[in-house]
């Protein structure tokens, strides 16, 4: 509307909102990833792929939110929080999503055969991860408190809490993925190959609760490296 | 001669319906955007508040803008009417154009320097001489220019600092800005006040120049009486929807931001009244903004608007002042 000065300007672009919607993609982007490894179970490989250019899709849609953010966080903004600490809490979180992507497309590769055991072993890796992450956007949700509140020290101290669980369902993750190793290592008549392919899965998945971890973690820097 | 007297009186309304019309918002839209008080009720209470303001205690700045700067008891009551028309014009036009091209300029930063203007044209022509010009005064009105958005940031870094402490620290948060949206009420209506004390001057300083000081002795009462309804006119017939518009962009300032960037604001442009001191509303709110952001309260505070305000002191004062000379100059030679 022309003829009107006013001092909505001097409010700046925030970027929190976009960072919740992108950890919202990392917890979708691991529900497809569940979903697809149930498919390969079941031998329904035409979903397998369907899922994988789901997630493929949601790694895009995170990219731009991402683009956005970087775009958009000039220095010339007065923000409550560091920003270089918060681009790369950015990064790692971003990291997430593209483990994601990695493994959805992993699990196209090839057509694995391993006994029951084994696959029940990464579905229950799989719900780990998925409470890890749930956990985290859980977490990550805080930042509209925190920012409510000015960031006080009680709103701080939840924040701090949820970090440190979602770090311990880390430690489970871990648990459960050297599990994983030594039934693969050790798996009977199973084609190396396979094995080989499975570890890499293993391994990938493993780096999808790693940096959903570090991310907590570089959200606990961003939160209290305040002032 | 009552020709141009006439013509004094409907540039200063329009001055001040431009005041109303656009400044006036910005006291009162936070009540809009919480939603504590309906559209009608706040363009009632502002208009109420910013009429008060103006005609109780605009007294102090009409006082500087009429003869601070220009030392109009040394001039003829012609070369005064003409001055003090040719500075409201040329603000007033430089006001409207700026406006037009989103600029965020002071309306006082204009007519200081229109009337700046319309002195340093009298020199020019020998009426007065270079060092009449009360360059003290304009010397203390500028430091109040950089003087007040620095002391409103600094006066709501502390009150919203203190809001953090002492009630958000120990209270739930909903409830604590659900209790401030009322509060919030109250220093919305303190800035409506401040506002009007110090920003009617922009009108009421040329006129009172022009029927107050010199022959035709109009109480000055009668002059903020004009510039009051003008204000109030402004805010009823077009600043309304500036109160909506930014009152729905602005729901950043939750009722608590709110509350210490205005009770700041107001603080600040109230004392500027009490010295006299014509200075940015706007900028000042700016500076409260940002301090209310360097305590940690907004999400996100855009700093290149400091460099804009700046860029906008320093292009108003030389603007309005060459535009006042240029029109004087024209109307000594023809009226």
């Amino acid at each position: 509307m022309k003829f009107i000065r006013s001092v909505t300007e001097v409010f700046g672009y925030s970027p929190f909102g976009a960072l919740k919607q992108h950890a919202e993609l990392c917890g979708k982007a691991i529900g497809l990833l569940q979903k697809q490894f149930e498919a390969y179970r079941r031998g329904e490989f035409d979903k397998v792929e369907k899922f994988r250019d789901e997630i493929d899709e949601l790694e895009y849609k995170a990219d731009l939110i991402k683009e956005e953010i970087r775009t958009n966080l000039t220095r010339s903004l007065l923000l409550p929080v560091d920003r270089h600490d918060l681009l790369h809490f950015l990064e790692v979180q971003d990291g997430i999503i593209n483990y994601c992507e990695h493994v959805g497309h992993m699990v196209t590769f090839r057509r694995v055969k391993a006994p029951e055991n084994i696959w029940r072993e990464f579905e229950i890796l799989l719900a780990k991860i998925m409470e890890t992450v749930n956990k985290y956007e859980e977490l990550v949700d805080h930042i509209s408190r925190l920012i409510a509140s000015s960031f006080t020290k009680r709103e701080v101290e939840d924040a701090m809490f949820h970090v440190k669980e979602v770090e311990e369902l880390e430690h489970e993750c871990d648990l459960i993925q050297i599990g994983l190793y030594n039934l693969l290592f050790n798996a009977e008549g199973m084609d190396p190959l396979d094995i080989h392919l499975m570890v890499t899965w293993v391994s990938h998945l493993g780096e999808i609760a790693n940096y959903t971890a570090r991310a907590a973690d570089r959200f606990r820097i961003m939160v209290l490296g305040r002032g | 001669m009552d020709l141009l007297l006439a013509l004094i009186i409907i540039a200063g309304l329009y001055m001040a319906w431009n005041i109303g019309a656009n400044d006036a918002a910005n006291s009162m839209a936070t009540s809009y955007g919480s939603k504590a008080l309906t559209l009608k009720q706040i363009v009632i209470i502002a208009s109420i508040l910013e009429f008060c303001g103006a005609v109780f205690f605009g007294k102090n700045v009409t006082h500087t803008i009429a003869k601070g700067i220009v030392p109009i008891d040394l001039l003829n009551e012609h070369l005064v009417v003409i001055g003090a028309l040719a500075a409201l014009l040329s603000a007033g036009f430089w006001i409207t154009l700026a406006t037009y091209y989103q600029l965020p300029i002071s309306t006082s930063h204009s007519i200081v320097g229109a009337m700046l203007g319309f002195g340093l044209a009298a020199v020019s022509q020998n009426y007065l001489k270079l060092s009449d010009i009360h360059w003290d005064v304009m010397g203390k009105i500028v430091l109040s220019w950089i003087i007040s958005p620095i002391f409103g940031a600094i006066l709501a870094f502390f009150i919203f600092t203190l809001i953090r402490m002492f009630i958000l620290a120990r209270f739930d948060i909903d409830k604590v800005e659900h209790v401030f949206k009322y509060l919030q009420i109250g220093t919305a209506c303190y800035m409506a006040f401040a506002h009007g004390s110090n920003d009617v001057a922009n009108a009421t300083g040329p006129i009172a120049a022009a029927l107050g000081y010199m022959g035709q002795q109009m109480p000055v009462w009668i002059i903020l009486l004009i510039g009051g309804l003008g204000i109030s006119v402004g805010i009823a017939t077009w600043g309304y929807r500036v109160i909506e518009m930014v009152g729905t962009r602005i729901t950043e300032l939750t009722p608590t931001r709110g509350f210490s960037a205005e009770f700041s604001t107001a603080t600040t442009v109230l004392l500027a009244s009490y010295f006299g001191m014509p200075i940015s509303t706007t900028h000042t709110l700016v500076g409260s903004v940002i301090g209310v952001g360097l305590a940690g309260g907004l999400a996100s505070v855009n700093l290149k608007i400091v460099r804009k305000i700046i860029a906008s002191w320093l292009l108003t004062v030389p603007v309005a002042a060459g535009l006042a000379i240029a029109l004087y100059t024209v109307m000594v030679v023809f009226l």
